[in-house]
């Protein structure tokens, strides 16, 4: 298949709502497309009906209003409810939901029809294979690990060759290093797949990391979705800034074009001039130099040593703080008088 | 995040409700009985005689059961939990065995060794009267305390052991101090349900001389023909089942609350060994042999020494046959009451709820309700029959083996819910959304996912009416029909003859058909992940 015909094929989720009880819905008019080959994070506090969102695509919940289609196939919505068995649409749940009373190759092969035991044992071996468990094929969902179990779940979910994968949470019961490793060998299965895919996360590294595309849910909705980068760079609000990391957050009228803040101005054409909004500004957008360089001056009140940099906490003048990051290898410490200098790459201009 | 049940799962209110029916509706009449059946003399020259003694009787009987099975029970859990000693592994299935004998059957065996000519007749004091009958509950019914306990000892209240060593209490202070009381609701369960057995219980206490409530009951029935009294003593029966039951009920909740959740490892035992190790050995002999093996030996050599009666196959089919039938009946309705309460709509959780209550109700009181409720359908169906064809309707109900299994059901369907509901339970509501996501339908679902995660829970619920229905005499002395023998009848019947050598052949055939299962029983409620399948 050409890879621009896989871009056509995809999962269209429209002002979806799902309500339990009365009050605030769990999904509140959630609109995601999903495009197959790719992989869509959907990164959200505990709460904010991701995992709900997930179950209604998959056909577990039904939509209150909204609507759910696949190459323009409408499977939710309008009345319609297709039931999950006929949606093609593979799920890898948090807790794995493992069928305890089957082996990792029975599990694997549970979704496999229409062909003979042989075939269906020999195609979850191959299927195993891929997740480099062929030699655990006999053992119980409760004799693996807990990596070993989230390797068999994402292979019985692939198994029947799903058109859309869901994945819920699916590294948040794993250890730190496992949970490197294992994000590598189930995205390259991911996009092997050819599916399209959501991998429900609360957890921004892992969304980073992972994903060709975020999509951020908060309260029932999605409030940005773009590409890892320009999410973390150019985020639309002060929330969708803060699930993907620290910001420093300044308020600022707009003049001349340009949004200043107590360490740099931003260029911010496309808002009227005296227009009140807030600058929102990664830890690597300020810059720190010596004192005796261009910015704002302020004393470093922390240095603190981080995975790979070092987190500076900076006083400004007016008695503001703000996060910054350095070199770990550079010898600044509590005390030292710094400049700091905004670089507006890691600034995003947003209305209040 | 929030869970809800995938759509169109199959909707058990039905079954449920029916299920809830079959163990509601013989109380029911029972209560109709006693509340608009007539008042006769009987009840006053009752009130005014033999009531106190019967009330008496009760009161003694279950307190020294009770109490009796507690102090066996719980030590005995401890020690099987906490330490290691050669034959722990054996010991820990062996000593729930005597479940598997009728307290009447212990009683008769219990007795004859110990009167005036029996072997042990002068060495130690005869086993008679209210006190003999509790002796007897305790070491027949021990086992519920035991398993209950055995299970809180090995989970929480052994972490809760360790924490108090840690803060600096000695052994004792540490058991004391923190293992018993997490415990506590567990043995208290346990408790409640040797109360429970011992206040159903007919044969023993016939027996032995210590008439209770339930031979009160039967008496005004069988003897004076005063139904309606005989409601009447069965409402105060119920009554206090009732309360016990409630007891029950709200202990389990607790201890259920204050089980751990997470992963918990098994802390290690203490090993035993010289003396201490004997010692250990021979606490967990002397229940067994005094609750199942010497009984077992007494009646078989009382049987060995007697002719065998002719009617002993044919009674132990009848047994069979019934409690078959009774099992597979109530592993269903327990499975339909299972998945009501799993399905958490109301309805259904309260339809499930009220078939658990089956339990409470003594096996004499669902016999008389069953009885009321066949007897006004009898009225009704002769009545049509006769206005229609003529003559009266040609099928007895009341007297025919359906109202046996219906009485069974009423009383032990109650008995399969546990099982059934710690079956379903491994069967989580994301297992089922998996199947679907995998492409199999709710049919295919429920046989290729439920179906072998509950089967054995199923045979489990299965087993446990099976050897309840072998084991129960009041109900089938009162509905079976005419000339219909079955083991505990044809025991009781001889030995309320005062011939112990035919009684022993039956009952001691009782023995040894509910032992097998009893054994399977045993050994999967303490091997398996929980003993709290034996919820009755």
């Amino acid at each position: 298949m050409k890879p621009g015909a896989l871009n056509d094929r995809r999962l269209a989720v429209d002002r979806a709502v799902v309500r339990f009880t009365p009050g605030r819905p769990a999904v509140d008019g959630a609109d995601l497309t999903l495009t197959c080959g790719r992989i869509t994070a959907l990164l959200g506090p505990s709460g904010s009906g991701k995992s709900t969102l997930l179950r209604a695509i998959a056909g577990l919940e039904k939509l209150d209003s909204g609507a759910v289609r696949f190459e323009g196939r409408l499977w939710s919505g309008d009345g319609v409810h297709l039931q999950p068995e006929t949606r093609r649409c593979g799920v890898v749940f948090q807790d794995y939901a493992l069928f305890p009373h089957l082996t990792a190759l029975g599990n694997v092969a549970f979704g496999l029809r229409g062909s003979t035991r042989a075939q269906k044992r020999e195609a979850a071996l191959a299927r195993l294979e891929t997740v480099e468990l062929a030699h655990r094929a006999g053992a119980y969902p409760h004799e693996l690990s807990g990596g070993e179990q989230q390797r068999i779940a994402l292979a019985r979910a692939l198994a029947p060759g799903p058109d859309v994968m869901m994945l819920d949470e699916p590294f948040s019961g794993l250890d730190r290093r496992l949970r490197a490793s294992l994000r590598e060998t189930t995205a390259d299965a991911l996009r092997a797949s050819e599916a399209a895919t959501l991998i429900v996360t609360h957890d921004a590294e892992e969304a980073l990391a992972l994903a060709d595309s975020i999509a951020l849910m908060n309260e029932g909705r999605i409030i940005q979705h773009g590409a890892p980068d320009q999410l973390y760079l150019k985020p639309a609000s002060v929330e969708a800034a803060r699930l993907l990391g620290a910001v420093e957050v300044f308020d600022a009228r707009i003049a001349t074009g340009r949004a200043d803040t107590p360490i740099g101005a931003v260029e911010a054409h496309s808002f009227e001039n005296g227009t009140l909004v807030q600058v929102l500004v990664r830890p690597e957008g300020v810059g720190v130099a010596r004192a005796d360089a261009e910015g704002a001056l302020a004393d470093i009140v922390s240095r603190r040593a981080a995975a790979g940099y070092a987190k500076l906490i900076c006083r400004l003048e007016s008695g503001r703080e703000v996060e910054a990051r350095a070199s770990l290898a550079d010898p600044l410490r509590a005390g030292d008088a710094v400049r700091l200098a905004l670089d507006p790459h890691f600034a995003s201009v947003v209305a209040v | 995040m929030a869970v809800s049940a995938p759509t169109r799962r199959f909707d058990p209110v039905w079954p449920a409700a029916f299920a809830a029916l079959v163990c509601a509706a013989p109380l029911l009449a029972v209560a109709a009985l006693a509340v608009f059946g007539p008042w006769t003399d009987y009840m006053v020259h009752l009130v005014q005689t033999r009531l106190p003694a019967y009330l008496g009787h009760t009161a003694l009987v279950t307190a020294i059961a009770a109490g009796l099975a507690g102090v066996i029970g719980a030590p005995l859990a401890w020690l099987v939990a906490r330490y290691a000693f050669p034959g722990r592994g054996v010991f820990e299935w062996l000593v729930a065995l005597p479940l598997a004998m009728p307290a009447y059957a212990a009683a008769y065996a219990w007795y004859d060794l110990t009167q005036g000519f029996g072997p042990l007749g002068g060495y130690v004091p005869t086993v008679r009267g209210p006190v003999g009958a509790g002796i007897i509950f305790a070491v027949t019914l021990y086992p519920y305390v035991y398993l209950l306990a055995r299970e809180a000892f090995a989970g929480q209240s052994a972490d809760a052991y360790d924490a108090a060593r840690t803060l600096g209490e000695s052994p004792r202070g540490a058991f004391l101090r923190a293992a018993l009381p997490l415990a506590r609701p567990a043995i208290a369960a346990g408790l409640a349900l040797v109360v429970m057995e011992s206040l159903a219980d007919y044969g023993a206490v016939v027996h032995l001389g210590a008439p209770t409530l339930s031979v009160g009951l039967i008496r005004a029935w069988a003897g004076e023909g005063a139904t309606a009294d005989a409601a009447r003593l069965a409402m105060i029966l119920v009554g206090i089942a009732f309360l016990i039951f409630a007891v029950e009920r709200s202990q389990r909740r607790r201890a259920r609350q204050s089980a751990s959740s997470g992963k918990r490892r098994p802390s290690r035992r203490v090993t035993l060994t010289g003396p201490a190790a004997a010692l250990a050995i021979l606490a967990c002999a002397t229940p067994v042999l005094l609750g199942l093996v010497i009984p077992m030996g007494r009646l078989g050599a009382r049987a060995l020494n007697a002719p065998l009666a002719s009617d002993l196959m044919e009674a132990a089919g009848n047994s069979l046959f019934l409690a078959s039938i009774s099992g597979a009946v109530a592993a269903v309705l327990g499975l339909a009451a299972a998945y009501a309460l799993r399905s958490g709509r109301k309805r259904a959780v309260f339809a499930a709820r009220l078939a658990g209550l089956g339990y409470a109700v003594p096996g004499s009181v669902a016999a008389l309700g069953v009885l009321a409720l066949f007897g006004l359908a009898q009225g009704w169906l002769d009545a049509g029959w006769t206005f229609a064809f003529g003559g009266v309707f040609p099928a007895l109900l009341t007297g025919s083996v359906f109202a046996l299994i219906f009485a069974y059901q009423s009383r032990f369907a109650a008995a399969a819910i546990g099982p059934a509901e710690s079956a379903l339970a491994r069967v989580t509501p994301t297992l089922d959304a998996a199947s679907r996501t995998l492409g199999a339908g709710p049919g295919e679902t429920a046989w290729r996912v439920h179906r072998p995660l509950i089967s054995s829970g199923a045979l489990l619920a299965a087993l446990l009416v099976f050897v309840e229905v072998l084991k129960e005499l009041p109900a089938t002395m009162i509905l079976r029909p005419f000339n219909f023998e079955t083991l505990a009848v044809s025991a009781h019947n001889y030995a309320s003859d005062e011939r112990l050598g035919q009684a022993a052949a039956p009952a001691l055939l009782i023995v040894l058909i509910a032992l097998p299962p009893m054994i399977w029983i045993a050994r999967r409620i303490t091997g398996g992940r929980t003993g709290r399948e034996i919820t009755k």
